[in-house]
């Protein structure tokens, strides 16, 4: 006997034909999704001449790709945006987990102060920091180099996660941490042993939407960086030329740089799931 | 081997709650105390001061000669039990028994032998590879007993281990820490809002409410000659009833009186009473003392049964008695009886007891 029975879908149509409406409803929902990366990936296949067309027409090449790895420009801004997503999810983790636990687990005025800082600095629009950042950026000659991409990105991850982080610490019983400091720990001996193990899984989805944040980031990667420092994001707009709309180039780079956003998302997907659960 | 001494001992929670209130406890060497009380009487916030996990607001632990206000848990010389394991969820059994005494730098072999000696006695041989996940709930408890053993500490702390567990595992489990405590005699300190574990488990009981202790003695004194009201209510199971009566002493016979009852109360009780003489009292009787038929002349009352509880082994019976509800126990399984039926319902002389209803003190002629 199932204890909660759900109401049928459309409880008059035949079994067969709920099912069908079912499916389709699915299959519309996936494809509105879909459908723009796929319409992407084909024009990426198209030669120049085909882009306005891409429905019509048997031409396929991958001559835009071609085009496109062999512009230093465009492979710098690739090792770029990796390097920087990487670096700014190390260093934020480094932040956020501990600010965190803090958060999670501690209630003096340090905790709450912290709490409040966070809490006002994301009430603050996100594109209202960008000026600002420019002004700091250039005043110390941080413009256009990779501390000064980094440092404003740690700050978002750190008030944009560190909330994530708390609940997931939330989530996690004290009481083990109790245990290993009857056991002889101090309390970051706990922290670091007991507590950081057992949040791995929230650790591991954390790192992959903080890397995914950076490397999918637009408007710092436009306001904070000029020729030194080019972000595949800002890069990819750049295909708007007084020469006209390279489409087929625009949508080769777009598809590379979804691939390892689309990798670490497939292999961390586990992670996100089992992390967002705790 | 130590005593565990407290004195004084306070604890505030900003200024607004006071969750333990100038409580005084000397634990013997080797005893086993049971605190117990209803939820938020500030046992848990006791016990987890004695193991420096709470800061002490004023007074003083001492923990055998050494006074430990100030220690951090770890140089207390103590192991915890939790009511929800608190394994380390990311290692093996065997880790978790070998976390505390890897800490001390123990040699890996005085590990293997200690943590040997432990799963024998607990039975645990074939789960020390496993990790806390993959064991139900008695299991993970006795793994969690097995890592205070294995440590050897001066005090045993348990913060309502048995919680979780389902009724009849709750049972075993009472069993193998008394036996645990018999093989190997260490003070110990036991949290419980069950009155039944504290009555088994502990050598002595110590009740709480509301921050305060109110009665320290083994379980026949807390049984027998309950302190106030409130401990009188919180030990014995079914619950002991509570009628208001009023005391009525002309010449010889003294009787309480309330709508529907009226009982002779004799001897040392009497003498109690001759105080109170024209007023109020709160007459308590354990449903155990209660039995079906006419008793002792001036003991019995006629009482209408609302709810039959067959046990199988006794019968409970809830009946009414005037506008009071008197529970009695211990009928015997085959009394033929039924809702709504009138019964005859006797007390055992001298088994009464007598609270004052302003102070809830009993009333006794000492």
């Amino acid at each position: 006997m199932p204890i909660v029975t759900r109401p049928d879908f459309l409880p008059g149509l035949p079994k067969w034909s709920r099912k069908t409406l079912f499916a389709l409803a699915l299959f519309g929902i996936c494809f509105a999704f879909a459908f723009p990366v796929l319409w992407l990936i084909l024009t990426s296949l198209r030669p120049e001449s085909g882009v306005y067309y891409v429905h019509r027409g048997t031409e396929f090449t991958l001559a835009s790709f071609a085009e496109v790895l062999t512009d230093d420009r465009i492979v710098s801004a690739f090792l770029n945006s990796a390097l920087i997503s990487t670096l700014a999810t190390i260093f934020s983790l480094l932040v956020t987990v501990s600010s965190g636990y803090m958060l999670s687990r501690f209630t003096g005025p340090a905790s709450r102060i912290w709490f409040g800082t966070i809490y006002v600095f994301r009430c603050i629009p996100y594109i209202s920091w960008v000026l600002p950042l420019y002004f700091v950026t250039q005043s110390w000659g941080l413009y256009d180099t990779y501390t000064g991409l980094l440092l404003p990105h740690v700050a978002v991850h750190i008030c944009f996660f560190s909330w994530l982080m708390k609940g997931f610490f939330d989530g996690i019983d004290p009481s083990m941490e109790y245990a290993a400091m009857i056991d002889g720990c101090t309390r970051w001996g706990a922290f670091i042993r007991v507590a950081i193990p057992s949040a791995l899984p929230a650790i591991s989805a954390l790192a992959v939407l903080c890397w995914l944040f950076t490397w999918n980031e637009f408007l710092f990667a436009l306001i904070l960086t000029g020729n030194r420092v080019p972000m595949i994001t800002v890069v990819m707009a750049q295909f708007v030329t007084e020469m006209g709309l390279r489409w087929n180039l625009m949508a080769a780079t777009a598809v590379m740089a979804l691939v390892p956003a689309f990798l670490v998302a497939l292999f961390g997907q586990k992670y996100v799931i089992r992390g967002l659960r705790i | 081997m130590a005593a565990i001494s407290l004195s004084k001992l306070n604890k505030h929670y900003g200024s607004l709650f006071h969750a333990v209130k100038d409580v005084d406890l000397e634990i013997a060497d080797k005893e086993f105390v049971a605190l117990v009380g209803p939820s938020g009487c500030g046992k848990s916030t006791t016990l987890r001061m004695i193991a420096g996990l709470e800061d002490i607001s004023s007074g003083d632990i001492r923990i055998g000669n050494r006074v430990v206000n100030d220690l951090p848990p770890r140089d207390r010389d103590i192991a915890m039990v939790f009511q929800n394991y608190a394994l380390y969820q990311h290692m093996s059994v065997y880790d978790n028994l070998a976390f505390g005494l890897r800490n001390k730098k123990t040699s890996e072999a005085e590990i293997k032998a200690a943590i040997d000696r432990a799963a024998g006695m607990l039975g645990l041989h074939e789960l020390l590879a496993r990790k806390p996940k993959q064991l139900s709930g008695g299991q993970q408890q006795r793994v969690a007993l097995g890592r205070c053993i294995v440590r050897n500490p001066e005090v045993f702390l348990f913060d309502e281990p048995l919680s979780n567990l389902d009724a009849k595992l709750r049972a075993q489990m009472r069993i193998e820490i008394k036996r645990l405590h018999a093989a190997i005699p260490t003070t110990s300190v036991f949290v419980t809002h069950d009155q039944v574990e504290a009555m088994t488990l502990g050598d002595r009981v110590v009740i709480m409410r509301d921050g305060r202790v109110q009665q320290v003695g083994t379980p026949l004194q807390v049984y027998g000659k309950p302190a106030n009201k409130f401990v009188a209510g919180f030990i014995g199971a079914p619950a002991m009833n509570f009628v208001s009566v009023t005391v009525r002493s002309d010449g010889g016979a003294t009787t309480v009186e309330a709508d529907g009852l009226k009982l002779t109360v004799g001897g040392a009780d009497a003498r109690a009473l001759a105080a109170y003489n024209g007023k109020p009292v709160i007459m308590g009787a354990r449903p155990e003392h209660l039995a079906l038929g006419e008793g002792a002349p001036g003991a019995s009352f006629d009482a209408h049964v609302e709810v039959v509880e067959q046990l199988g082994s006794e019968i409970l019976l809830e009946t009414r008695v005037g506008s009071h509800g008197i529970t009695v126990a211990r009928v015997p399984a085959e009394t033929v009886i039924a809702r709504g039926d009138q019964v005859r319902v006797s007390a055992q002389p001298g088994r009464l007891h007598f609270f004052d209803p302003e102070t809830e003190l009993p009333i006794t002629t000492s």
